[in-house]
């Protein structure tokens, strides 16, 4: 037992919880719902844009992007390329006016646009669907790398990350969650940074690598007795360096493209974000922070995913490292390339990079689904708006209690589930959904309530239905992520129906004139 | 409770004033009867905020427009121009993976940084013509 406690990733991971406790308990006050859900509007860029990015760099992107290079080669280092687009736009056309609107849900924005219950509504439904989709693969992860890395069950991997993070949101609300994804986003971008550094200076530089994988075409030595089939791992090195390897036409390259370019526009944890900033200025500089991050981020994850590939084709690597990138799957990658690099040490420090990004991606997502149910549904529909700053917060609290119950079960369903089809769920969701919602509703004086609601519904059936039931379509309508067809649907049924509809908002030059003034620019 | 009593009939009190609600944090006036107006109808925007959304959006777009032009020339590229994309420009590196893998990584900070430099220049040019139409006179949530 005592040993075990000794290892370095069972060191670094109780340093890691011991931090989130302390944070959590230091900022566990929460007087008002300001504070509660936008964390008092007191975070500046250098805070909010770290957090962001650890919202933005979920377990998926942590461990997936280096897994998938390592697989995929060239295809996956497109996949990072993709989700490097996203916070871009967002950046460009919605963080500023987004907080110059203030308020804390996304559906305010929707329900104060429109002065719409019913659009209130929607938007609620909306912003659980997409949190559901993205949750349940970070809980999926979440178990995954218990159960690698300490043996622990399935089930046991889920319970226990909810109700961490049941105390983690419930107790620190966005104050505590802002600063936790802060030190969570510097956890895991320093493992990257010393992963990296410890790879050149071993002479693993990235042409040289390249070079040596797109050279290699054969089978690879000493797998045989870690794979299924007894037989050694085949690879090609040149089919690992072209292009086809996962979308196998140019159409499900655009497809991809644009659903998971857009889809973060329309992602509820990373729009309430901009809430959370004193002004719109320092919104737009976290947005730049984030990107940088995210940049250098993506830029490593390739790269380490590139690394782990020639680490493994040399097969120098030790025998248990062997074993994780023969058996352990894309998720092994990152730890088996850590280790190989930096022993025992590197990889508890990349453990415990894994954990704060699945902590750091979650926690945003409780709490843009918190504040959905107590602050959009409770407080608007149940108290009529007839409810205390106090109560308030205790509403969010019970509503994070309710949501660890809600997401530990979906967890549980999702166990064969797969977490690359979950996570594109939910970015084509909301580039379905809220994308043009967002865009449009900052933008254009013409959308109506009745469109918007219209593109909510629509954009939401249409993206579900083609990802959950796409062997019922004709092949050509058959993507892995139907951004193509799905985000013009979204544009065009909010453009159709606010052109039919014709009627609305008597005091939207008002809203616009709100959303885009000047006034709170340099405060 | 008690608060959100008063703040409701405070709100009531300024929607009954001429509907134009201040405050400093988000209360309930979601839901105010503003009515709607048939689009063809609607007043047009005053000069400034029309000039400040149309600066604001035509940079945006023309800076998305540029990017995605360069974000669909490597698929494009990558499927039409095979040869050219994966041929090597310095040990393994291929003109494909450089532009995917570093490139497109830098561009997508480049973007972002050029649209808040050119925000930041227009919000000193519009801080130096200020205006009497400096506050807004619109609705206002905090």
């Amino acid at each position: 037992m005592m040993q075990s406690l000794l290892e370095p990733k069972m060191i670094m991971t109780i340093i890691l919880m011991g931090t989130i406790v302390y944070i959590t308990y230091l900022t566990k006050r929460s007087a008002t719902a300001s504070d509660y859900f936008v964390g008092g509007r007191s975070f500046g860029w250098f805070t909010n844009g770290s957090a962001i990015g650890g919202d933005y760099l979920s377990a998926a992107t942590f461990l997936g992007i280096a897994g998938l290079t390592f697989q995929l080669g060239y295809d996956g280092a497109y996949y990072a390329f993709c989700f490097s687009i996203g916070l871009t736009l967002l950046a460009i056309f919605v963080a500023g006016p987004l907080r110059r609107f203030g308020a804390y849900t996304v559906a305010d924005f929707l329900a104060y646009r429109f002065h719409s219950k019913r659009a209130r509504l929607a938007a609620v439904a909306v912003v659980l669907a997409i949190s559901g989709f993205y949750a349940a693969p970070q809980l999926l992860g979440a178990a995954q790398i218990l159960s690698m890395f300490f043996g622990t069950s399935y089930e046991f991997g889920i319970i226990f990350t909810c109700t961490v993070m049941i105390f983690y949101v419930g107790i620190g609300g966005m104050k505590g969650t802002t600063l936790n994804q802060a030190l969570e986003l510097w956890i895991r971008l320093g493992a990257f940074i010393l992963m990296v550094a410890a790879a050149i200076y071993g002479g693993l530089h990235y042409e040289k690598i390249l070079a040596a994988i797109s050279e290699f075409k054969g089978s690879i030595g000493g797998t045989a007795q870690y794979a299924t089939d007894a037989k050694d791992v085949e690879f090609d090195g040149t089919s690992w360096t072209g292009t086809g390897n996962y979308f196998p036409t140019f159409w499900q390259t655009v497809s991809m493209t644009i659903g998971l370019s857009l889809g973060t526009i329309g992602l509820p944890h990373i729009l309430l974000r901009f809430y959370t900033n004193p002004s719109a200025k320092a919104a737009r500089k976290s947005a730049l922070m984030a990107i940088a991050i995210a940049s250098v981020f993506f830029f490593f994850a390739v790269y380490l995913g590139a690394v782990g590939r020639s680490i493994f084709l040399s097969g120098a690597a030790e025998p248990q490292v062997m074993k994780d990138l023969v058996s352990g799957g894309n998720n092994m990658v990152v730890p088996s390339t850590a280790q190989a690099l930096g022993g025992e040490w590197l990889l508890g420090l990349v453990i415990a990079g894994a954990f704060a990004a699945i902590f750091s991606n979650l926690s945003g997502l409780f709490i843009a689904s918190s504040g959905a149910l107590a602050h959009d549904l409770y407080a608007t529909f149940v108290r009529k708006n007839n409810i205390s700053e106090r109560e308030r917060v205790i509403a969010g609290k019970v509503s994070i209690v309710i949501l660890g119950i809600l997401y530990g079960i979906l967890g549980l369903m999702v166990k064969t589930a797969s977490i690359g089809h979950l996570v594109a769920l939910a970015f084509t969701v909301a580039a379905s959904t809220f994308t043009p919602i967002f865009i449009l509703g900052i933008w254009w004086r013409g959308m109506t309530e009745k469109g918007a609601i219209a593109g909510l519904i629509i954009g939401l059936v249409v993206s579900m239905y083609m990802i959950f039931f796409s062997s019922t379509l004709p092949e050509f309508l058959q993507f892995k992520i139907p951004g193509l067809i799905t985000v013009p649907i979204g544009f065009l049924s909010v453009y159709i129906v606010s052109k039919l509809d014709r009627k609305v908002p008597a005091d939207v030059n008002d809203f616009m004139r709100k959303v885009h003034s000047k006034e709170s620019e340099a405060a | 409770m008690e608060s959100g009593i008063i703040e409701k009939n405070i709100f009531k009190e300024l929607v009954q004033k001429g509907g134009k609600h201040m405050a400093n944090e988000y209360s309930e006036y979601d839901y105010v009867a503003a009515g709607t107006i048939d689009v063809s109808e609607l007043p047009p925007l005053d000069t400034e905020t029309e000039k400040i959304m149309k600066d604001e959006f035509s940079t945006g777009f023309k800076l998305s427009l540029f990017y995605y032009a360069f974000i669909f020339a490597i698929p494009i590229l990558n499927w039409f121009a095979p040869d050219f994309m994966f041929s090597r420009m310095w040990g393994g590196m291929t003109y494909a993976w450089f532009s995917t893998g570093i490139i497109a990584m830098a561009m997508a900070f480049i973007i972002a940084y050029v649209h808040t430099a050119l925000y930041e220049k227009r919000i000193q040019k519009y801080q130096n013509n200020s205006s009497p139409l400096d506050k807004s006179e619109g609705r206002n949530i905090g």
